[in-house]
Parts: structure tokens; C-alpha cells; sequence
């Protein structure tokens, strides 16, 4: 598993996030699956990213070697690495989920019940053609005020035994999270905003820090304590053989975070605070944010909170891992931030992107290399070819 | 000693409690003191206010809305006592995301600063076709045609309607007004919109520049 310049993957990721020594910069990406189709139909040869599993098996029981297939791993093929690599089997998400189904449809739209609960609208898909990643248009949300909230948190009790695999065995788990060498191995976590836009929707969950703070705070209040319990027997189990949290909160767009410094640090800040130590005491440290955005507002109080790192760093809402390492130094790892749009343009572009940015990155450390988004649909195939190419030869550490 | 409009002004752009700036304006009535005063120089200017503090930072997306919310409340005091004569709107405002986009909030956000400015806002809903802009520019005859797009894969939808409005030969008669994440400065000077709004306020801004006579 050891690559050219004697480190693995998850070592390079791991020595990256802790601002140690590497021996090239790791690189990340996303990929929606549209631009994977779209690659396809350019060329990129299927066979050589596509998971097929040999097994199948009932409630955790092996009950014969079968061939499934079990979607794409474009990240060996093009040699980078996937913040997902190897996650940790807890369910944080509505237990009984809502039943998805369909509640409507006409020519073009169909509507749905999302398994949050949420009725949401999309594009209805057309036969034979490939539907372009959108996000639904929600039509209406789970959660809207405290009767509905107390319906909702039914769903949410940590101790629920479904959060966690039937076939959750703790030594089984140790040694693989001891053996995978192919990325780091991750918690996923939902933070506290992103879990309050998600059950109300951006604009009712900003308006109830005004119109029903107490709605708000017992919201707040359950989340850290549904979190920490849910998470307790996988972190006390793993401990720091989980390598990153990925804290995903989605809080900010182009002219900055949705909320301001006052009520994060009201509601927010000593909730993330105690998740972040629960976290920290259990040896688990790196800690990144998933926000698009420009949440430079907020940073202080991110990093006080207990975030260490931040991903993907939209350049179109104006950051600059340059302005930011300047600004927080080794406070904060980063992650992302090569402009998109620049890269996927290919040639001297996609080249300039790099070369303004990936200098001081390679100087300073503390920085996982990619783009400030995911690998969107304008990328051709021979456009991400070249642009792997280059930032892998540039990213090697003399 | 501030005059009732100002304290309204200052109730609203402070985001005191509803009950506060209700009583503000209940007092004013009381006083006599003519509707469209404690419309303009008194809730407009206190959302002014509030634009001018998200513009410069001190104020973020719940502050805006929670200001939109306390406009519309105090609204619903205002608007039986005054005449839909006397109800003079700064302009009117044609709204929509494109076809092909059914993302909504940045447009919803816009929708109720643009109304608590002023404007008469019609908004066509997501997913709209160029041809359903043009049909209501000509049947509204709006100041401004706001288009709202989040996805790269969707901005050029929004060249298509401006070349639309050219074909109808209505170009002249509307500002384009462009916003969304995806939109850049670059862009809309490219495809010939008037500008790019990067947030509601700014927005609004352009909306209110454009209308004053």
C-alpha cells in the first residue's frame, strides 16, 4: 500500500491534517455521479472503477459468494483520495426514517417525501437521458414549531439499537480501522445548523432564533446530546484510529454565514463546544467543517468550538487558503479551494489556479489539495485527466 | 426629541420586539400622524437600515429576515388604512428562476426585501420559461426582470431570456437583473444583463437606483 514516496494515502492525510511532514500533498475529491456518466460516455474505462462485491448476505449472515455491484471508486483510478474512504457505521439520521414515496407527478415533476420527512419537488427523468444533479425544490419541512418538534424527536433517541449494524462487532471493526490504508477513516457528524435547515428549511430556522428562541435552544439541546450518545460506543471503541469527523453544517453563502457571530455564540457555541470535547477526550481530534460559503465572519468562533480543519473553501464566495493560512496559521488545516470553474477549463487556466495557490500550501503544510467543490458536470473527462496530471506532479515534496 | 416615524425607523432597524414597533405605530395613528409617513419615513427607512447593516456586515440572513417578517406584521396594520391609490410603489418587479433551476430561497429572500422596499413583485416561481418572462414583461411592464439561477448548468438559460427580449424587441423597456450563486460579474456583462446582485440587499439597491426619479 505504500506508494512512491514511501507513504500511504492515509498516512499522507493523516501527517497533512497535523501540519507534519509529508511527502506529497493528498489530494481529495467528490464526484457527483452525473460527471462519472458523463465520463463514461467520454471514455473513461468502466470496468476499472466499478465495485463488484462477492458476497451476499442476510442480517449479517455470509450466505454465499455472489457477484453485486456496488457503484464506482473513481478515486484509485485517478489517484486521489476520498474524504469517505472508510466510514463509521452509525446512523444519525431520523429512526423509523419517513417512508419515501411519491405523492405526486405530473409531466415534468414528481414529488416526494424524502426519507427526513420533508416533501420536496424534482425533475422527473427521462427515460434514456441522464437527469443533471439538482437539489429538490423543498415544498415544506418536518419541523415547524414545537408540537411538530416533539413528533420529530421521537425518532431521534440515540439509543435506538438500529443505529448501529447487526453486525457491529468490536474487534472486527478495531482491525479494520487499524488496517485500511486507502484514506482516513471518518465520523460523519451533522452540525447544529445544518441539522436545524435541514428539519425547518434555511429561512424558518434563521427567523426562529428571533421568533422562538426556546424552540431553537431545545433543538440545540437534543442534537448534542443525541449526537454524543449515538456516537458514544463507536468513538469510546475506536477511538483515534478515527482519523477525521467530517462536521458538516452547509451555514454560509456568498455574502456570509447565515448566522451572525452573536447567535452562534449564543446558541451554538457551547453545544459544539462539548461534542468537540467529548470528541477530543476520546483521542479523536481532527476535526473539519464541511460549509460552502463564505463563513469568514465565523471562523473564530468555528475554531473555539473545536473545528481544526475546513473544506471545500468556494472560491466564487471569496476564500483564499492563502488570506486564511495567513490569518489562522496552524490553527486550521484546509482543505479544497482550487477555483472550479479556472480548473476546468484545463491548460495554462487550470494551471495558473494551481501554481497561485499550491507554493505557500506545500511551504505552510496543513492543506489537502482539491477543488472547492465537488467534481462538477463541465469537467471532460480529458480536462480532470490533465488536471490530475499536473497537480500530482506538482504536489510531489522535494 | 426623535419624532414617532424615526423611533419606528429605529425600533425596526434594532429588530426590537414585534410588540415594541406595533405599539410605535399604533401610537403614531393615535397621533394622526398621516400612513404613508410611518410607511416611508418610518418602516422604510428602518429596513433600509437593516440592508445597510447586512451590506456592512453587522447583520446577517436572520437578522434580514426577521426584518422582512417585522415589515410584514406591521404591514398588516398600515395597509387597510391606506388607499390602493395612496399605496405608491417604488416600481414593479417581473421575478423567476430559470427553467430548467428549481432552487427558490435566494429568490424567496429577495422577493420579501424587494416587497418591504416598496415594489410590486411578481414572482413567476422556479423552473420558468424565457418565453413566460417575456408574455409577463409585456403584460406588467416591470422596472426590473430579476433572474434567479444556483446552477452552472443553468446560467445560460439566462442568456437565452435576455436574447428573447431582444427578439421581442423589448429589451430596452426592462432592467435585467441577475442573481444566484453560480453568477458572476463576468457573466452577466457577457450575456448583456444590467447587473448582478450578490445578495437581496444589494439587490434591492439596484432595484431602488433604477426606479428613482
Amino acid at each position: 500500500m505504500k506508494e512512491p514516496g514511501g507513504m500511504t494515502p492515509r498516512e499522507r492525510i493523516k501527517n497533512a491534517m497535523d501540519f507534519k511532514e509529508v511527502d506529497a500533498m493528498p489530494w481529495c475529491e467528490s464526484f457527483y455521479e452525473e460527471t462519472l456518466l458523463k465520463f463514461f460516455s467520454e471514455g473513461l474505462p468502466a470496468h476499472k472503477i466499478t465495485n463488484v462485491e462477492w458476497e451476499m448476505s442476510l442480517d449479517g449472515h455470509l450466505l454465499a459468494n455472489w457477484p453485486k455491484f456496488m457503484g464506482f471508486d473513481p478515486h484509485s483510478y485517478f489517484g486521489c483520495i476520498n474524504f469517505m474512504g472508510c466510514p463509521v457505521p452509525v446512523d444519525i439520521g431520523p429512526i423509523p426514517r419517513f417512508k419515501q414515496r411519491k405523492t405526486r407527478e405530473d409531466a415534468k415533476y414528481e414529488e416526494y417525501i424524502m426519507e427526513t420527512g420533508a416533501r420536496s419537488r424534482r425533475f422527473k427523468k427521462e427515460i434514456g437521458k441522464i437527469t443533471w444533479y439538482t437539489m429538490p425544490q423543498f415544498l415544506e419541512f418536518p419541523v415547524k414549531d414545537k408540537k411538530s418538534w416533539e413528533q420529530y424527536k421521537k425518532r431521534l433517541d440515540p439509543e435506538d439499537s438500529r443505529r448501529y449494524p447487526k453486525d457491529w462487532e468490536k474487534d472486527g471493526y478495531l482491525r479494520l480501522f487499524d488496517e485500511y490504508q486507502k484514506g482516513p477513516t471518518t465520523l460523519s457528524v451533522t452540525g447544529f445548523y445544518g441539522f436545524g435547515a435541514e428539519l425547518m428549511g434555511i429561512p424558518n430556522f434563521n427567523l426562529a432564533f428571533y421568533k422562538d428562541p426556546e424552540l431553537i435552544r431545545d433543538m440545540i439541546s437534543h442534537w448534542e446530546y443525541f449526537t454524543i450518545e449515538s456516537l458514544r460506543e463507536a468513538v469510546e471503541t475506536l477511538k483515534d484510529r478515527i482519523d477525521l469527523v467530517f462536521w458538516w453544517e452547509d451555514m454560509a453563502e456568498k455574502h456570509g454565514p447565515n448566522i451572525s457571530p452573536r447567535l452562534y455564540k449564543e446558541f451554538l457555541l457551547p453545544h459544539n463546544k462539548r461534542v468537540a470535547r467529548f470528541l477530543n477526550k476520546n483521542k479523536v481530534r481532527r476535526i473539519m467543517m464541511d460549509s460552502d460559503g463564505n463563513t469568514q465572519p465565523i471562523l473564530d468562533l468555528v475554531i473555539e468550538a473545536g473545528i481544526t480543519g475546513h473544506w471545500p473553501l468556494e472560491v466564487n464566495s471569496g476564500m483564499d487558503v492563502r488570506t486564511l493560512r495567513k490569518h489562522y496559521g496552524n490553527k486550521l488545516f484546509l482543505a479544497g479551494n482550487l477555483d472550479k470553474r479556472e480548473i476546468a477549463k484545463g491548460g495554462e487556466a487550470m494551471q495558473k489556479e494551481i501554481d497561485l495557490k499550491l507554493p505557500l500550501m506545500k511551504e505552510t503544510g496543513g492543506y489537502i489539495a482539491g477543488l472547492d467543490h465537488l467534481v462538477h458536470v463541465e469537467f471532460t473527462l480529458e480536462k480532470f485527466k490533465e488536471y490530475a496530471d499536473y497537480l500530482k506532479k506538482k504536489s510531489v515534496i522535494q | 426629541m426623535d419624532s414617532i416615524p424615526d423611533r419606528i425607523a429605529r425600533a425596526l432597524s434594532n429588530l426590537e420586539n414585534s410588540n415594541n414597533l406595533k405599539k410605535l405605530i399604533n401610537e403614531a395613528l393615535k397621533k394622526k400622524i398621516p400612513v404613508l409617513e410611518i410607511l416611508e419615513k418610518g418602516l422604510r427607512n428602518g429596513l433600509s437600515e437593516i440592508g445597510r447593516k447586512y451590506e456592512a456586515g453587522e447583520y446577517f440572513l436572520s437578522e434580514l429576515l426577521f426584518g422582512a417578517s417585522m415589515m410584514e406584521e406591521a404591514m398588516k396594520i398600515l395597509a387597510p388604512r391606506l388607499e390602493a391609490r395612496k399605496l405608491e410603489r417604488r416600481g414593479r418587479i417581473v421575478l423567476g428562476t430559470v427553467r430548467g433551476d428549481i432552487h427558490d430561497i435566494g429568490k424567496n429572500i429577495f422577493r420579501m426585501f424587494a416587497e418591504g422596499t416598496g415594489f410590486e413583485v411578481y414572482d413567476l416561481g422556479v423552473d420558468v420559461n424565457p418565453e413566460d418572462f417575456v408574455r409577463m414583461v409585456v403584460e406588467k411592464k416591470p422596472d426590473v426582470l430579476g433572474l434567479s439561477a444556483l446552477l452552472t448548468t443553468t446560467i445560460p438559460e439566462m442568456k437565452i431570456v435576455i436574447d428573447e427580449l431582444a427578439k421581442a424587441g423589448i429589451r430596452d423597456k426592462v432592467r435585467v437583473l441577475l442573481g444566484g450563486n453560480a453568477v458572476t460579474n463576468e457573466f452577466g456583462e457577457e450575456i448583456g444583463a444590467d447587473a448582478v446582485a450578490l445578495d437581496a440587499v444589494q439587490g434591492a439597491d439596484f432595484c431602488k437606483e433604477w426606479t428613482t426619479r
